[in-house]
């Protein structure tokens, strides 16, 4: 594919706070994403994640501290001098120009010779398989339709890096997988520097190579997807990525080993080594990593009793809320026809094992 | 501008808004200063006082003239209501066959010179009137439509409610369908319906123009005089100031009272409306909800929107009538008719037309201009003062024509202009300037109100494919206002047209003269009664297709683009 | 648009052209001439049509202003003037502009015009300003109101304080129009300061209404939105050549003045307005007057023999305007303070002044026939109300209290007290309290009856 983009780049985010009026919106954020990669800013609503996007686009107030894009800082350059192409969440597609006309802006904003436009045009038109509609206007699109031109319009000017802000959120849950895989094979395809802004912790764990944690403008966590699962730095990421049970407490040092005694009581031996005593500390671990079974049955691990306070079918597993005493455990158990589930009010033993209990750092 | 500020490049929108500031800074606040500062100067010395004032509020034809401009200017907004409503509910909820007739001819009273409307209406309605003189020989009474106030309220309300007339329909028009039929599912219907939903989402609208046509009718000098009014405020501050011999203060004073009232008006729809501004464009949103009516409800609504128009138009009428007869005095049709006071007026008085085209449309194109450009400005920029530019261009809306026309004179009389030498008070641009600056509150509220409703997204997006802030305004921006343009610039043409409070003081000879300088000119001699009207009927002609033709650009526009606008605006 | 430019271009090649040309034709005329004139555009553009026929290479602007606008604008202007003359009716407007120094002295060539019409002299004897038509004040009539009301033909201005006419007559305001000024103070002066006033508040109180400007009278009459109108006579004339249904009269007790033309100080074309003076005197200027929508009463004798039947000659008739001699001095002096005067007794407080009026002639109208001294007194004890004046006639003409009533502020030297709106305050609690008192007065006298 001639559109191919050569020039995926670098972007670095150094110490980049950013202040609307005297609110902080982001605090000291330091990132780099490599070329190529398909990364993710995830976060909920207000965590600062479309604001950092639109800060590497150039929208919004001028931050303090750098962006580079490969070895050009950016940081003060104009949205149209920085060669970052940013897919809309509405996808603003202009009303008022048809889909080529759409597509073809950057490129005579760019100057390209107009010889070449329309082969260009056709070119990314064809790759979002909308040729046949390009002298439609945007009202006679269909939702997915408009997002191809969206993102049509954008990497026709082989941007070096894309932008997606929420690219899926406005499709029906169908459309929103075929259009996912869809952009998925674009990127592969292009080579792109690519950079999403999601709200769905399962969404971008599909979809990205590593993903950035934000909250409340600050960055919790950067990693791949698999490792802020399984190794949260903090309750937040715990929480977000996931179902988590968390359990505060204090590490102690016994005669076998660290253990974790919690403030309800229940006292859990931590496999491994480095677990520095004192300190309040919160231990985390999944629902799945739980084990359950009938009263008087036996469970690997510390067993602890319960009585099953709630129930939800999720299709491939049973997630029970379990009452310990004062304190609820999330506990998955798998599910096969014909297996049998516990109901709301059973007595049940849960089996809990220290190696599957992360401490968080304080 | 903050350092900031000009790194983002706004080195742009901040020299237009400079160059938009220093306009209205000379061309409207030092005038009008120029002229207040008199109110406060004692008439004997000179020094700085407040007695002018006292004297003001201490004299009982002045407050007795407060009292009356309040009334006046209140029951115009009634009676304006009470036009307005059934028109602008009717052309937009039902499906409606020549809605759009319907709603230019709404705005057409608008279009014609409230003195001209006056004496039509004098002869239609006045005491010795047309429908008098009948009611008087069939029935042997006589009703006192143009009686003192009566006559003030009647020709006000007329000329004025189209402003709540656009208005209202604009509201009406972008309540979602969503809107009524949640209501509907929630158990509200017809008038209920309309009280409980429909009236308070259109609200906004409403009090934007009645608000409006308050200023305006308390501002009005040229209706009442026409009727020989004279205890109302506006009126004798004219008379006060125009008058030779008279050098009081108290016209300025009453001139600075004018403009407190208007602003206080102003700033009361201010509140009424703050916070009330639904966006009420759903996303996917099904548009407007228009119901079929039944036959007989069509012919009802029919038959109120036919008495309305009649009424409303009935000065063209009686324009159109005494355009054409020979002598009309004392008789409920001219006595014969004739085609010659048209002939005289064109074969005369071309000048006149031409010159009002060209005064008009210069002054509507400045303000769309500067209309874009502030609104720019201020929603899309946060250059400092940008909100004071806002402020000032919307201001002019509370400045009456003469206070206007006396600070024109009163201080660029003494520039002259390089190379045509002669003072920039008499010179024909000074008109353009003036009509311009009376008529941008128009432009910019249309203006605004088409950039509210365009995403940023839209703006960002063009940018982030490398298009500067300038070519983003010139291919984006520009292009998506342009229903709102129009609508300001036909609005801003339309009553620049027929403006007479300050271009009878700033016209200078008869070739830079306007259409309803002319008309009044005419009006001034017995045998130029009929030439006038012929004038005047021609100006609402001219003025009347432009309208028309503009509102179809609009609809079309409209027609092409709302379903995006919709998900545009929804996001 | 292309006329604008070309205007511009023109000028600026004009110039050029000027200043190469000016030593060849010493004696031509400009090429422009501006006028401010309070006069219509069918008086206006057929004396232009005429003066430029006879000089093709003069353009004649008209600027039209009323009588007391038009002032204002020569007074705002002077200190960078471009006005050649000023055209207008009321000789007393063109001694305010002399008196401010806003005029140039002209001596006319043209030969045949007398001295005097009627009682008043043609010309300012000082040579500011030249006559070229006479007006005089009369009443018009719309002859179907008057027929369809059944009311009688008006004679003379005491006819038109008759209860007959009540609601039925329409005057402009002196301070708003330079011809009716002139028509109050002639009464004034022909019947002395109580006994004018007295009469006009008489007819004031039979006003249906107080014009803004003084063709609105003409117009009302017209129209017939009122029946009568005390009008200048070129209003009636006109109207009644225009085809109107409408008739006017002098007066006895009137005065003929002459309209006037004059050089504005420093006119940038005074050879072009010398000769717009000297064609307007002309024979050829002064035909153009009996135009019928003009209808003016030239000042060069001869020029009646051209004109139709019925027209008035003052130079003949000499009932017309000889009675009263007006003292222009006199009229000069008080020109503000009686302007100020109608407003506030007639013209803001017509209502009250009608409903006084009304009380009156009803119990006058109970009277008739039967003898009560009480109510009789009662009756003219409120007519003497209604007809009293807040201040004297050597009040009225005293310089220091004209001052305060001045259109310019005054040298910081100069000594005034007082403010305008203080006084007519004063003058408005008055007149109201007065009007009220005789209204209860009238009726206290018609429940004796």
């Amino acid at each position: 594919m001639s559109m191919a983009s050569q020039n995926a780049a670098s972007v670095v985010i150094e110490q980049l706070s950013l202040a609307y009026d005297t609110t902080d919106v982001l605090k000291d954020v330091n990132l780099r994403i490599e070329p190529g990669e398909l990364f993710t800013f995830l976060g909920p609503s207000g965590s600062g994640k479309s604001t950092l996007l639109r800060a590497v686009a150039g929208f919004g107030p001028t931050p303090r501290g750098r962006i580079l894009i490969g070895e050009d800082d950016v940081t003060r350059l104009p949205p149209w001098r920085r060669n970052v192409g940013m897919v809309f969440q509405s996808y603003a597609l202009w009303p008022h120009m048809t889909v080529r006309r759409n597509v073809a802006f950057g490129l005579e904003e760019r100057r390209t010779p107009s010889a070449e436009i329309p082969k260009r045009v056709d070119a990314a038109l064809d790759m979002v398989g909308l040729l046949e509609l390009s002298e439609r206007r945007p009202s006679q699109l269909s939702g997915g339709q408009q997002q191809r031109v969206a993102l049509a319009r954008t990497i026709v000017v082989e941007p070096r890096v894309l932008l997606l802000d929420e690219p899926l959120s406005n499709l029906d849950a169908n459309l929103r997988v075929q259009m996912r895989r869809e952009i998925l094979d674009l990127q592969r395809e292009l080579a792109l520097t690519t950079i999403f802004v999601i709200h769905d912790q399962e969404e971008a764990n599909t979809i990205s190579d590593r993903i950035a944690v934000l909250d409340e403008g600050v960055l919790q966590q950067v990693g791949m997807p698999m490792e802020l699962y399984d190794e949260p730095v903090n309750r937040f990421v715990a929480h977000f990525l996931g179902t988590a049970n968390l359990m505060e407490g204090r590490v102690e040092t016994g005669d076998d080993g660290a253990r974790f005694a919690a403030a309800n009581g229940i006292v859990l031996p931590l496999a491994g080594e480095s677990h520095p005593a004192g300190g309040e500390r919160t231990a985390v671990f999944r629902p799945q990593d739980v084990a359950i079974a009938a009263s008087g049955e036996t469970v690997p691990g510390i067993v602890l009793t319960g009585r099953v306070q709630h129930r939800e079918f999720l299709g491939n597993l049973l997630r029970y809320s379990v009452a310990i005493g004062e304190d609820i455990l999330l506990v998955d158990d798998t599910h096969h026809p014909g297996r049998r589930a516990f109901a709301v009010g059973d007595e049940v033993v849960v089996g809990l094992r220290g190696e599957q209990v992360r401490i968080l750092e304080p | 501008m903050s350092l900031e500020a000009m790194a983002r490049g706004q080195w742009g929108p901040a020299a237009v808004g400079l160059i938009v500031g220093l306009f209205l800074l000379a061309f409207l606040v030092v005038p009008v200063v120029n002229v207040i500062y008199v109110a406060f100067q004692d008439p004997n010395t000179g020094a700085l006082t407040l007695i002018n004032f006292v004297d003001f509020f201490r004299n009982s034809l002045f407050q007795e003239s407060a009292i009356n401009s309040i009334y006046v200017a209140l029951m115009a907004v009634v009676l304006a209501s009470i036009f307005a409503l059934p028109l602008s509910y009717f052309t937009t909820r039902f499906h409606f066959g020549g809605a759009i007739l319907i709603q230019t001819l709404g705005v057409l009273p608008l279009i014609m010179p409230p003195f001209v409307g006056a004496v039509a209406m004098l002869l239609l309605l006045g005491e010795n009137g047309s429908v008098n003189l009948l009611l008087d020989e069939w029935f042997g009474f006589t009703i006192p439509f143009m009686e003192g106030l009566n006559g003030v309220i009647l020709v006000e309300s007329i000329h004025y409610f189209p402003f709540i007339l656009m208005n209202l329909s604009a509201s009406l028009n972008s309540i979602d369908r969503s809107m009524e039929e949640s209501a509907q599912n929630l158990g509200a219907s017809g008038v209920r319906l309309f009280r409980r939903i429909v009236f308070p989402l259109a609200m906004p609208g409403y009090v934007a123009g009645a608000s409006l046509v308050f200023l305006k009718v308390f501002d009005d000098i040229g209706t009442p005089l026409l009727l020989n009014i004279n205890n109302m405020l506006a009126p004798q501050a004219y008379l006060r100031i125009a008058s030779i011999g008279i050098s009081d203060p108290m016209g300025y004073v009453i001139s600075v009272i004018l403009v407190i009232f208007s602003l206080l008006a102003l700033w009361i729809s201010f509140l009424a409306l703050r916070g009330k501004d639904y966006a009420t464009v759903q996303k996917g949103g099904g548009g407007l909800m228009k119901r079929d009516l039944r036959p007989w409800e069509k012919a009802g609504c029919y038959g109120v929107v036919i008495f309305i128009l009649l009424l409303v138009l009935s000065p063209h009428f009686g324009l159109a009538i005494l355009s054409l007869g020979t002598v009309w005095s004392f008789s409920v049709l001219p006595d014969a008719y004739t085609f010659s006071h048209y002939m005289r007026v064109v074969s005369e008085s071309s000048e006149f037309i031409t010159n009002t085209l060209l005064y008009a449309g210069l002054a509507a194109g400045i303000d769309v201009l500067f209309g874009t450009a502030i609104a720019y400005i201020v929603l899309r920029t946060n250059l400092i003062g940008r909100k004071w530019l806002d402020y000032a261009a919307m201001g002019a809306v509370a400045i009456p024509g003469v206070v206007l026309g006396i600070g024109y004179l009163r201080t660029f009389y003494a520039f002259n202009v390089p190379i045509i030498d002669k003072p920039l008070a008499s010179w024909w641009v000074i008109i353009v300037v003036a009509l311009a600056i009376r008529r941008l509150p128009y432009a910019l509220r249309a203006c605004v109100a088409a950039l509210q409703q365009l995403s940023v997204m839209l703006e960002e997006a063009a940018e982030n494919l490398g298009a500067t802030k300038g070519r983003t305004i010139y291919r984006v921006v520009v292009p998506l206002m342009s229903g709102g343009i129009v609508a300001g610039f036909v609005t801003s043409f339309a009553t620049a047209a027929v403006e007479l409070s300050t271009t009878i003081m700033l016209v200078s000879q008869e070739s830079d003269a306007p259409l309803a300088f002319g008309i009044y000119e005419f009006m001034q001699s017995a045998a130029g009664r009929g030439p006038g009207a012929a004038l005047g009927i021609i100006a609402v002609l001219i003025v009347g297709i432009a309208t028309y033709v503009s509102h179809r650009i609009i609809q079309r526009k409209e027609t092409q683009q709302t379903p995006d606008m919709a998900i545009v605006a929804g996001v | 648009m292309t006329m604008k430019k070309t205007t511009l271009f023109a000028v600026a090649f004009g110039l050029a052209l000027a200043v190469l040309a000016a030593p060849l034709g010493a004696v031509a005329l400009e090429k422009k001439l501006v006028i401010v004139t309070s006069y219509p555009p069918d008086t206006t553009t057929t004396v232009k049509k005429a003066f430029e026929k006879k000089h093709p290479g003069v353009k004649v602007e008209m600027l039209k202003k009323k009588t007391t606008a038009g002032i204002k604008y020569l007074q705002e202007t002077a200190s960078n003037n471009r006005s050649d003359m000023f055209w207008a009716s009321a000789p007393d407007a063109f001694e305010v502009l002399k008196g401010d120094n806003l005029l140039q002295k002209y001596k006319v060539k043209i030969k045949g015009i007398p001295k005097k019409v009627g009682a008043f002299p043609i010309n300012d004897p000082e040579g500011y300003y030249k006559g070229f038509a006479a007006s005089g004040y009369g009443i018009m009539w719309n002859t179907r109101y008057l027929k369809a009301k059944k009311l009688p033909e008006p004679k003379t201005w005491a006819d038109l304080a008759k209860p007959v006419y009540h609601g039925h007559v329409g005057m402009s305001a002196p301070s708003r129009s330079g011809t009716t000024h002139l028509t109050v103070e002639t009464l004034l002066q022909g019947k002395g300061w109580e006994k004018g006033w007295a009469e006009w508040k008489a007819i004031a109180g039979n006003f249906k209404t107080v014009t803004e400007r003084s063709f609105g009278v003409p117009d009302g009459v017209n129209s017939g939105q009122f029946g009568l109108g005390i009008v200048i006579d070129f209003f009636g004339l006109s109207s009644e050549a225009s085809g109107f249904p409408v008739k006017f009269i002098y007066p006895p007790v009137t005065t003929l003045v002459p309209a006037n033309i004059a050089i504005v100080k420093n006119a940038p074309h005074p050879k072009a307005a010398a000769a717009f003076i000297e064609f307007l005197l002309s024979p050829g200027g002064q035909e153009v007057l009996l135009d019928k929508k003009i209808r003016r009463l030239p000042v060069n004798p001869a020029t009646y023999a051209k004109a139709p039947a019925d027209f008035p000659n003052p130079f003949k008739d000499k009932s017309i305007g000889a009675a009263v001699k007006f003292d222009l001095q006199l009229s000069k002096n008080r020109y503000n303070v009686i302007n100020s005067l109608f407003d506030v007794m007639v013209t803001y407080r017509l209502s009250d002044l009608r409903a006084a009026t009304k009380a009156i002639q009803a119990a006058e109208a109970q009277m008739s026939g039967k003898k009560n001294m009480a109510a009789s007194k009662l009756i003219d004890e409120a007519k003497a109300l209604v007809a009293k004046v807040p201040i004297t006639a050597a009040q009225a003409s005293k310089k220091e209290f004209n001052a305060i009533f001045k259109k310019k502020r005054k040298k910081a030297t100069t000594k005034v007290t007082g403010r305008q709106a203080e006084i007519e305050r004063e003058w408005d609690a008055q007149v109201k309290a007065n009007y009220a008192k005789a209204r209860a007065l009238a009726e206290k006298a018609a429940s004796m009856l």
